[in-house]
C-alpha cells in the first residue's frame, strides 16, 4: 500500500477542467459503470458484510435476562470447554477426510466416463449426474428420509426381497453416519463431475496421442495426462467441497437433527441449535467465527498442497 | 484502459465501497442497538390482526373468526398457520429482530414462553393494562403462575390445560387377561407389559429411541411429574439428576431391557403409523391426544380405553398438569387493545372453547367452560368412559408448579441424549443423567441440585 500510495498522489489531476462542456456527458459515462454495480454493492453490504461484522460483535456478547451484556472473549473460552462444539467439530472432520475424498474420486471417474467418446446419449448422462444438484435441499433431505425409514422405507423393503435385515440407516449412531454420506455423495458428486468434465475438455489430444506413441496404457496416460491437466479443477472442486462440508446443516438437520445422541451433529447443526433453540446468539456468532477461521486456514492449506506452484 | 480518461482510480472505487458498506453496517447497528420498537394499545375495536398458530387450533381459531367479526366489526382478523415446530423458529427470529414481522398474537407454548419472556423482554406485552385481571381465577389451578410469572405482569391467557393421561387398547388388556383399572404403580404397569407381550405380542408402549423428534422424551418427563419433579426446581437449580429423575429413567429402561418398547423413530408419522398398525397397548400421552385416536383409527371405535397415568410411587398422585399453551399479544403490535379483544374471544367465552373441545379435543384451561354437558357425556369411542371427566378430575387435583425456565430447550436436549444412550446402548441411568446435569450446569451457569 505505502508504496503505490506516492504514485497516485502524483499521477497529474484528472483533465476535468478541460471538459468544459462535455463535462456532464463524460462524467455521466464515468459513473455508469458504478451506477449499474451499485445495486449489488449495497445489497453486499446489507446481507453479507453487516452481518458478518454484527455477528463479530454479538460473539463479544452475552444475553443475561435480556440485556446483552460484553463478555470479551468469554463465549471463545466456552467453546473450548464444550464437549458438544468438540462433537460436532469430530463428525464433521469425519466427513470431511471420509466423504469429500471419495466423492471426488468417484466425480473424477464418472467425469472420465462421461467424457469418454464411446459413451451415447451423453447429454442425457451429464443431466442426470447434475439434476440431484439443483433439487431443493429440504426435498432431498425428506426424500431420504422417507427412503430410509427403518420400518417402512424403500431401502429397507429393498433389501428385505434379497433376504438381508433391516438396517438401522438412521437410528444408529454408525449407520448414521453412512446415510448421511451416502446423502451427500447423491447430491453432490455429479456437481463435481461437471467441474471436472469441463476442465477434461481443456487438455489437448495431442498430449494423449504423444502418450500413446510413448506406448502409455490407459491407466499411465490417466496418470500422467489426465490427472496433472486436471489439478486446477481438483482444487477447486475440493475447496469448494471443503467449504461446503464445513457449513453443512441441512441434511443432518432434516435427516437426523443431529441424533441419534449427536452422532451426526456438525456445526452448522450445533451452531443452529445454539441460536434459534437456545436463544444465545452470542456464542453461535462464536462458533461462526471459530468455524470461518477453520474454512480459511483449510483453504490456504489446500492451495498450498494442491495449487499451481509455478 | 486508456490513462488519461477521467475515471475514477480502483482504489478510489473499492475505498467507496468500503465506506458504503460500513456506513451500511453501522447505520444497521444503530437500528439495532435501539431495542424493539414501542407498540401501542391503539383502537380496541378497530384494526388488522394477525394470528399465529399451527394445525388444528389455528383452523379453530379461523372458525371462530366470522362470529368474532360480527361483534367486533371494525377488527379484521387473519389467522396463519404456521406449524408445529416452524412456529418457534418464526417466533424466535422476529423476536430477535427486535419484533420485526412479528404477529400481532401469538401462540405459545409452556416450553417456550419463559425463554421468550426472559431472552426478549418487552416483546410480549403486559395484558393487564389490557383488563386480563380479572381472569386471574378463571383457569385451572397453576396456570395463572405459569402466564404471570413474577405476579406484577402478565404475559398471556391460558389455552390449553393438558393431564397426563393412559390411552390404551381395552381388547388387548383384556386378550392378555390384565386389568387396567387395577395398575396402581408403573411397577405393577411393567408386569402388566410382560403378560401383554408374551400372550399376545403387542409392546407395552412406543418410545422414539434414537430422539429423531423434539418430544421423544414424553414418558420420562410424564414420569417426573407425577413425582412433582421437572428438569429444574422453583429455584432454577438443574435436577435433571435428582433421584425421582433417576428413578424415571430407570423405570423406562426397565421396559426397554425387558422387550417392552417399540422403537417409533421417525417422528408424528410413525407414532400415528403404529396407533394405526396397534404396536403398542398403551399411549401414555396428555388429553389432546385422545383427539388425535379418534381422527386416526376411527374403526377402532370402543377398542380403546382412558384412565389418568399410575403413580410412580406406591400412594403416590396420577394427576399431573404436563403442558399448557397460551395466546399473548405482541409488544410490539400497533393494536393491542384489539389483539387482546380477540384473545378474550378464544379464550375466556366458555362456548368458544366448548366448541374447540367438540372439534379437536383440546382441554380448555378456563374452568367455566367444563360445566357444558360435552365434557361430561360417555365417549362411545372410548368404551363408554366419560373421557372429559376424567381429566377434569385430574385438572381439579392438586398439581405441583413447574418451573420451565428459559433454559428448557437446553435441558430438554441432554435429557433426551441421556435417553438415548439408554436406550440404544443399555447405559446406566444415574451416571448419564448426571452426565447431563453437568453438561447443563457448563452451559446455562445454573447449579445443580444435589
Amino acid at each position: 500500500m505505502t508504496t503505490s500510495a506516492p504514485q497516485a498522489r502524483t499521477a497529474p489531476p484528472p483533465a476535468r477542467r478541460k471538459a468544459g462542456r462535455q463535462r456532464p456527458r463524460r462524467s455521466g459515462r464515468r459513473l455508469a459503470p458504478y451506477l449499474f454495480l451499485l445495486p449489488a454493492a449495497v445489497l453486499f453490504a446489507v446481507f453479507k458484510l453487516y452481518p458478518i461484522g454484527r455477528s463479530f460483535f454479538l460473539s463479544l456478547y452475552k444475553s443475561v435476562d435480556g440485556v446483552d451484556r460484553y463478555v470479551g472473549l468469554d463465549n471463545y473460552e466456552r467453546l473450548m470447554d464444550d464437549p458438544l462444539f468438540w462433537t460436532a467439530l469430530r463428525n464433521t472432520g469425519v466427513i470431511l477426510v471420509i466423504q469429500v475424498p471419495l466423492m471426488l474420486a468417484l466425480a473424477t471417474g464418472l467425469a472420465v466416463a462421461l467424457n469418454s467418446a464411446l459413451l451415447r446419449a451423453r447429454a442425457v448422462f451429464r443431466l442426470g449426474f447434475f439434476l440431484p444438484m439443483i433439487t431443493g435441499l429440504v426435498a432431498y433431505g425428506i426424500i431420504f428420509s422417507v427412503l430410509l425409514n427403518q420400518q417402512y422405507g424403500l431401502a429397507n423393503w429393498l433389501l428385505s426381497l434379497v433376504g438381508a435385515g433391516e438396517v438401522p440407516w438412521l437410528t444408529d449412531p454408525l449407520w448414521a453416519q453412512i446415510s448421511l454420506g451416502l446423502a451427500l455423495t447423491w447430491h453432490y458428486t455429479g456437481y463435481n463431475a461437471v467441474i471436472l468434465l469441463a476442465r477434461l475438455q481443456t487438455i489437448p489430444s495431442e498430449l494423449y496421442n504423444a502418450a500413446a506413441v510413448d506406448g502409455a496404457g490407459a491407466w499411465q496416460s490417466f496418470r500422467h495426462v489426465t490427472l496433472p491437466g486436471l489439478r486446477p479443477a481438483l482444487l477447486l472442486t475440493t475447496v469448494l467441497s471443503t467449504i461446503g462440508t464445513l457449513q453443512i446443516f441441512d441434511e443432518p438437520y432434516i435427516l437426523t437433527r443431529g441424533g441419534p445422541d449427536n452422532a451426526t451433529l456438525t456445526i452448522g447443526v450445533y451452531l443452529y441449535q445454539n441460536a434459534f433453540q437456545y436463544f444465545d446468539f452470542g456464542y453461535a456468532s462464536a462458533i461462526a467465527y471459530v468455524l470461518a477461521v477453520l474454512i480459511g486456514v483449510l483453504g490456504l492449506i489446500q492451495f498450498r498442497v494442491l495449487g499451481d506452484k509455478s | 484502459m486508456n490513462p488519461s480518461r477521467p475515471y475514477p482510480s480502483r482504489r478510489r472505487v473499492l475505498g467507496l465501497g468500503g465506506a458504503l458498506a460500513a456506513s451500511a453496517g453501522l447505520g444497521g447497528l444503530a437500528a439495532c442497538s435501539s431495542g424493539p420498537r414501542a407498540g401501542a394499545h391503539g383502537d380496541p375495536a378497530k384494526g388488522d390482526i394477525t394470528v399465529w398458530s399451527w394445525a388444528g387450533p389455528a383452523a379453530e381459531m379461523r372458525a371462530l373468526v366470522p362470529e368474532f367479526t360480527k361483534a367486533h366489526p371494525g377488527i379484521k382478523v387473519t389467522v396463519e398457520d404456521i406449524g408445529n415446530p416452524a412456529i418457534w423458529d418464526k417466533i424466535t427470529t422476529s423476536m430477535a429482530a427486535d419484533g420485526a414481522g412479528l404477529a400481532d398474537v401469538l401462540h405459545i407454548g409452556v416450553d417456550y414462553l419463559p425463554a421468550y419472556t426472559d431472552r426478549f423482554p418487552g416483546q410480549l406485552a403486559d395484558l393487564g393494562p389490557l383488563g386480563a385481571g380479572k381472569y386471574r381465577t378463571a383457569f385451572a389451578d397453576g396456570l395463572w403462575q405459569t402466564v404471570s410469572l413474577d405476579g406484577s405482569r402478565v404475559d398471556a391467557l391460558p389455552w390449553e390445560a393438558n393431564s397426563g393421561g393412559f390411552y390404551y387398547r381395552a381388547d388387548v388388556f383384556e386378550q392378555a387377561g390384565v386389568d387396567v383399572t387395577a395398575l396402581g404403580t408403573w411397577d405393577d404397569t411393567i408386569e402388566a407389559g410382560r403378560e401383554i407381550k408374551a400372550k399376545t405380542g403387542t409392546y407395552l408402549l412406543g418410545i422414539d429411541k434414537p430422539a429423531s423428534q423434539q418430544d421423544s422424551a414424553n414418558l420420562f418427563q410424564l414420569l417426573l411429574q407425577l413425582q412433582g419433579a421437572m428438569y429444574f426446581d422453583l429455584d432454577g437449580a438443574i435436577t435433571v439428576s435428582s433421584p425421582e429423575a433417576v428413578l424415571a429413567m430407570t423405570l423406562i429402561k426397565r421396559m426397554n431391557d425387558a422387550g417392552l418398547v417399540n422403537d417409533i423413530s421417525g417422528g408424528w408419522n410413525s407414532l400415528i403409523s403404529s396407533v394405526k398398525s396397534g404396536t403398542a397397548a398403551v399411549l401414555p400421552w396428555p388429553t389432546w391426544f385422545g383427539g388425535v385416536i379418534e381422527d386416526s383409527v376411527p374403526d377402532q371405535a370402543g377398542l380403546w380405553g382412558v384412565r389418568l397415568p399410575p403413580a410412580v410411587q406406591p400412594g403416590g398422585t396420577n394427576a399431573a398438569t404436563v403442558n399448557s399453551t397460551h395466546l399473548a399479544v405482541s409488544g410490539t403490535s400497533r393494536h393491542q387493545a384489539a389483539a387482546f379483544r380477540f384473545v378474550e374471544f378464544v379464550l375466556t367465552r366458555p362456548r368458544s372453547q366448548v366448541r374447540i373441545y367438540r372439534n379437536q379435543g383440546i382441554a380448555p384451561a378456563l374452568m367455566a367452560a367444563y360445566e357444558d354437558p360435552v365434557f361430561h357425556q360417555p365417549s362411545e369411542f372410548f368404551g363408554g368412559q366419560k373421557k372429559g371427566e376424567i381429566f377434569l378430575d385430574a385438572l381439579r387435583a392438586d398439581s405441583p408448579a413447574f418451573n420451565y425456565t428459559s433454559d428448557y430447550a437446553r435441558a430438554l436436549k441432554a435429557v433426551t441424549d441421556a435417553q438415548t444412550r439408554v436406550l440404544l446402548r443399555g447405559a446406566d441411568p444415574a451416571t448419564e443423567l448426571r452426565r447431563a446435569a453437568d453438561q447443563l450446569a457448563a452451559q446455562t451457569a445454573r447449579k445443580v441440585a444435589r
